[in-house]
């Protein structure tokens, strides 16, 4: 079984450009974040749909400038668990 | 419980009630808030209270015990003979917990041709010094101690009240404005040296007027001049840091505080004295669109 992740509904997040890093306001828990690449990339390509981290590189690698092989699924990963601590992002069986 | 007294402050759009145990506060307050003008009963935002530490204690040693509607469990009492500072302090604090209105900045703020510098940094970095100095200068004192960003209109309301002089700041205002415009000093407070200073009388009557921000410095004193630009990520970081309700206010103060970052250029100042500071600044104001 392969853990997927879905991003937290559009309507509840508010984007906001400073220069290199984005803001993200989170209406449900009331917090600010201030998130570097790739964070916001990753949701970018996730939209609303439940994807497992493979499948994120993909998308990554087919929009973005990403190294091939190398440690690109961890980093990936250690994103995702991040995201995910922070209720950015949810854990979705797959 | 004895009798309190009280008196009615209305310092830009807040409206306070300062009651106290003791008349000796109450009167320095008005003397030095003579030319502001008073709320009525109804209108009232926060209250104040100066009570005694001890019911005991309200004649022997007196000691002063800040309450309020809004309160912070670690303030210490402080001695009757700085009643004056804890009802600043009081007023602060209410400000600081309670006002939802505006996006509240730990800044100064002056204003001239129509628009206002905000000067934000630590204790020490001289913002409240800066703004008295300007405001004797040819600026439009706002405020010392709070900017209140407005939440849909992105300008910021004056809060005039006494500007808090500390240690050295004494000296320097004591040599530019007249002595009726100084409260009693009060000498090793918890905050060092302390002269409260009635703002210029414009200042005053004109404090229902607020101003587009147009320029926002970090000034730091006591190092060498210098102009530095800043990064948004930094700028917005050090403004939440300076904010004391931008997570109370959610929704509304991120997209105060974001609009306020991308529309007002900032720069971090170091300067070592006072003219050197007006000459940076008179520098930057004359480039600003």
């Amino acid at each position: 079984m392969t853990q997927k992740y879905r991003a937290a509904p559009a309507e509840d997040l508010i984007w906001h450009d400073l220069d290199s890093m984005k803001l993200l306001y989170h209406r449900p828990s009331g917090i600010t974040h201030i998130l570097a690449d790739p964070a916001p990339a990753i949701f970018e390509v996730m939209e609303e749909a439940a994807l497992a981290a493979t499948e994120i590189i993909a998308r990554l690698t087919a929009l973005f400038d990403i190294e091939s092989g190398g440690d690109a699924e961890e980093i990936i990963l250690a994103r995702l668990e991040e995201l995910s601590l922070l209720g950015l992002v949810s854990r979705v069986p797959g | 419980m004895g009798k309190m007294h009280h008196i009615l402050l209305k310092i830009g759009p807040a409206a306070f009630r300062i009651a106290s145990a003791w008349r000796q506060p109450l009167d320095q307050l008005a003397g030095l808030y003579r030319h502001y003008p008073a709320p009525g009963e109804g209108q009232v935002d926060f209250t104040v209270r100066l009570e005694p530490d001890k019911p005991w204690r309200r004649h022997i040693r007196p000691s002063v015990h800040i309450g309020g509607d809004f309160w912070l469990p670690d303030a210490a009492p402080l001695p009757l003979a700085q009643g004056l500072l804890a009802a600043e302090m009081g007023m602060n604090l209410q400000m600081a917990l309670g006002w939802r209105r505006h996006l509240l900045l730990h800044a100064s703020s002056v204003k001239k041709d129509g628009k206002a510098l905000v000067m934000t940094g630590l204790s020490g970095s001289g913002k409240s010094t800066l703004s008295a100095m300007l405001a004797e200068r040819g600026w439009r004192f706002m405020g010392d101690e709070f900017a209140l960003l407005g939440l849909d209109d992105g300008k910021i309301s004056p809060f005039p009240r006494l500007i808090s002089l500390k240690n050295q700041a004494i000296g320097a205002m004591q040599n530019l404005a007249a002595d009726d415009r100084f409260g009693p000093e009060m000498k090793a407070t918890p905050k060092g040296d302390i002269r409260h200073l009635v703002p210029p009388q414009e200042a005053v009557t004109r404090m229902e007027e607020s101003a587009t921000p147009a320029l926002l410095l970090f000034p730091r004193f006591g190092h060498a001049r210098e102009l530095r630009e800043m990064g948004q990520a930094e700028i917005f970081v050090r403004l939440t840091q300076a904010s004391t309700n931008y997570v109370a206010l959610g929704e509304s103060g991120f997209r105060a505080l974001t609009r306020f970052v991308d529309r007002v250029p900032a720069r971090a100042m170091d300067y070592q004295s006072i003219e050197q500071a007006e000459e940076l600044i008179d520098g930057l104001w004359s480039k600003l669109p």
